[in-house]
Order: C-alpha cells, then structure tokens, then sequence
C-alpha cells in the first residue's frame, strides 16, 4: 500500500474519535434517554412507565449505539500503531491499549444490547423490564476495568515518549492516568440504590463518564496532531527529495 | 528554621504532570466532601446519631501517625538534598512503617464495625464513611507502594541532591495523602458531634 493511502486510513481513524464521540452523546446520552438516567431505586412500575413514554427514543437510540460504538475501533487501532512507533519492535502496551479498546466496545454495547432488550417488549412484566435495566447498568458500571488498563497504557507509552514532539503532553498523561482512575468508585453501583455511588450519582456516572469522553478528547485531539503532522512532515520530505518519495 | 532559611528554600522539584494529578485527586475529594456536606444537611439527625458510634480515638492516633510519617518524609528529602542517602532510606522506611500501622489501625476499626453488625448499607452515612475512608485508604497504600521503591531505589544509590525530583514528588503525593485525612477527620468523625 503506498504511503498516501496509509495516511488517508490513519487520517478517518483519528477523525472517528469525534465522530464516536458526537454520536455516542446524541444517541446514547440524548435519545438514550441517560441525562439523566434512571435511578435504580425506581419501582419496576415507574421504570415500565419510563420505557412507555419514551419507547422510539430509546430503542432508537441504543440500537444505533450499538452501530456507532464501533468508531471506537479505529480509533484505537491508530493509537495502538501511534504507540507501537514509540514503544518500538515489541509493543506490549500497544496490544494492551488494542485489547482494552477492543473489550470497551462490547461492555458498552452489550449495556444497550440488555436495554433494547428491555424495551422490546413494553408489555412484559415490570420485573423483567427491571432486570434487563439492571443487567445494562451493572454490565457497563462494573466493567471498566479494561477502559482503565486502556488508558494506563497509553499514558505509560506517553510518559516514555521521548521524541521532540510528543504524541501526548506529559500533563495529559497524568490526566489520563487520573481519569482512569476516577472509574473506580462505579464499582459501588453493584450494592448501592441510592445516593451520589449508585449508578445516577454523582460520583458513579456524571464523573467518571466525564473523565472517559474527556480524555477520549484530549487524546483525539493529540492523535489527529500527529497525523497531520506525519503527514506534512511527508510532504516536506517529498517537495526536498522528490527522488526518494519515489522509490 | 528562622522565616528567611524558609524564604530561600527553592520550591519542589517536582514535574508539574504530578501536580496536576494531585490537583485532580483533591478536587475529586472535594466533591466528596461536598454531597458529604449536602446530603447531611438533608438529613443531620441520623449523621449525628451515626457519627457517635465512631472510635473517635482511634481516628486521632491515626491523625498523629500521618503527621508523624509526612515530618518522616519532610526529613527524608531534607537529607537527601545534603546527600545523606543512609539517613534519607532510614526516614522513608519509617514513613512505610507509619503508613502500615495506619492499615491495622483502620483495619481494627472496620472489623469493629462490622461485627457490630455496622456495613456500607446501614445508612446513608456510614456508606460515606466506608466509602470516603476507603478511596483514603487505597490512597495510602499507593502511597506506600511509592514508598518503598523510593526506598529501595535509595538503598541502591539511584537518588541523590542532584537528582532529587522522584523522591519530592512522591513526598508531595504523600503529604497529599496526609492532608486528606486531615479534613476527612474533623468532617466524618467530629463534625457536630
């Protein structure tokens, strides 16, 4: 593959970072009906009820999740070769960013897999209806583990990123370290029903869902950088030596 | 130390990324400390009622042993800026070894608790309790993970006045550490009391 077409893939990877991100808030967050969710204390009544009134929006939206939740890939895939580059002939943390990315995707789609499910059929009983929910929730709250392995990764490839222009900023590398960290507190949502640690709280969703879209950002950002700079730098060396570019 | 030795003291050497993250770590902390405060105020009788079934004792020996393990770490940096390696591992192992006596202490007070039949459920304000002093002390044992490979990379000479920035970064960490106990103690376990 010559060289132009390799960046063009490396350039939609990195700008499926935005458009992961744009469709996740649009269709998960919006349509979703997760601003705000639902609380785990509702009774399998008031949680039917929910599902009625917003039935087209949230199977719209969690079906289309499932679609747009795949820019997460490519994504990731560009990153892995953004750190492999650094790390060299034996990129583990690479393949450990890949795998974290990889398994990412499924926590979050089998979330709305499980709330698809629970509104496929709004005249089952409620307590079905409650479990599928809580199944969802349970599901994307209490496996993070592998988002934050992902991101400790990348930071750690960062931090050893030695070169003049680095992928990451080293402040972004201690933020993404931090915002991985910040998931933790989800693990609560497996006992707690109500307050600022159960899956509508504070300090279990709000928070550390925004640390993950904000490190998603911050990263993006830095990634398409660094393909465009890749890119010029190419181009530059193409105009000097067009010969070379050639072979 | 007169105020001008104090004045002269250059501040740490340490790398601003760590900053940040301490910065992130103590808004984190405030956050919690704040829907603490909210959800108390919604409710102050049973915080009230809670907070005095806690070892207030044991909450002050563990405030003493914190303060003693960040005077530890303040001695460790200021022998190694002399370059008194020896002393500089002799202070960090005795930081480690306060922050291990803090573990049993709080170990101590959450089996007492729990076989009080007292758990994260309870209520409202003991699932704070448990919770706040749990994400504390996940901090300590990092905390003491730091520790010990700054110890251990001390013994082995890898540190000295002239590279001194892995050791005061870990003993700002550190000193952020103690400096959360410090208001998550008055505000658990004394608060209106």
């Amino acid at each position: 593959m010559d060289e132009k077409t390799a960046f063009r893939h490396e350039l939609i990877s990195a700008w499926c970072g935005p458009a992961f991100l744009i469709s996740f808030i649009i269709f998960w967050v919006i349509l979703g009906q997760n601003f705000p969710n639902p609380s785990p204390a509702l009774t399998a009544d008031a949680l039917q009820a929910r599902y009625a009134e917003n039935l087209g929006s949230i199977r719209l939206g969690f079906i289309i999740s499932m679609i747009i939740v795949v820019f997460y890939l490519p994504w990731t895939a560009l990153l892995s070769t953004q750190m492999a580059r650094i790390e060299g002939r034996f990129p583990v943390m690479a393949y450990l960013q890949l795998l974290g990315g990889g398994l990412t995707v499924m926590v979050v789609s089998f979330s709305a897999f499980f709330w698809v499910a629970a509104a496929f059929r709004p005249d089952q009983d409620p307590a079905t209806t409650q479990m599928l929910t809580d199944l969802g929730w349970l599901c994307i709250d209490l496996q993070y583990a592998c988002t934050t392995l992902q991101m400790i990764a990348a930071a750690l490839v960062g931090l050893a990123d030695k070169r003049e222009v680095p992928l990451f900023p080293r402040w972004a590398c201690y933020v993404t370290i931090w915002c991985g960290l910040s998931f933790l507190p989800a693990s609560l949502t497996g006992v707690l029903k109500t307050g600022p640690f159960a899956w509508d709280g504070i300090l279990s969703y709000y928070i550390p869902y925004a640390c993950w879209l904000g490190w998603y950002t911050i990263a993006s950002t830095y990634m398409i950088k660094e393909v465009n700079r890749r890119i010029k730098a190419s181009e530059g060396a193409a105009v000097t030596s067009p010969s070379l570019s050639r072979a | 130390m007169s105020v001008s030795t104090i004045e002269k003291e250059r501040a740490p050497a340490v790398e601003e990324g760590i900053l940040i993250f301490i910065f992130a770590d103590m808004c984190m902390f405030a956050l919690f400390f704040i829907t603490y405060l909210m959800e108390r105020n919604a409710d102050p009788t049973v915080y009230i009622a809670s907070q005095a079934k806690l070892n207030q004792t044991l909450g002050a020996i563990n405030t003493l042993i914190l303060l003693l393990s960040s005077w530890f770490v303040v001695l460790a940096v200021k022998a190694l800026k002399r370059n008194a390696q020896q002393a500089c591992a002799v202070f960090l192992a005795s930081a480690f070894c306060c922050g291990a006596v803090f573990i049993v202490n709080k170990a101590m007070e959450y089996s007492a608790k729990i076989q009080d039949g007292v758990t994260i459920l309870s209520n409202d304000f003991f699932m704070f309790y448990y919770i706040i002093t749990g994400i504390h002390l996940a901090h300590v044992v990092g905390g003491m993970v730091i520790l010990l490979v700054l110890f251990i990379n001390t013994r082995r000479g890898k540190y000295s006045a002239n590279n001194i920035a892995a050791v005061e970064s870990g003993g700002v960490y550190w000193h952020m550490v103690d400096l959360l106990w410090i208001f998550i103690f008055p505000l658990i376990y004394f608060l209106g009391a």
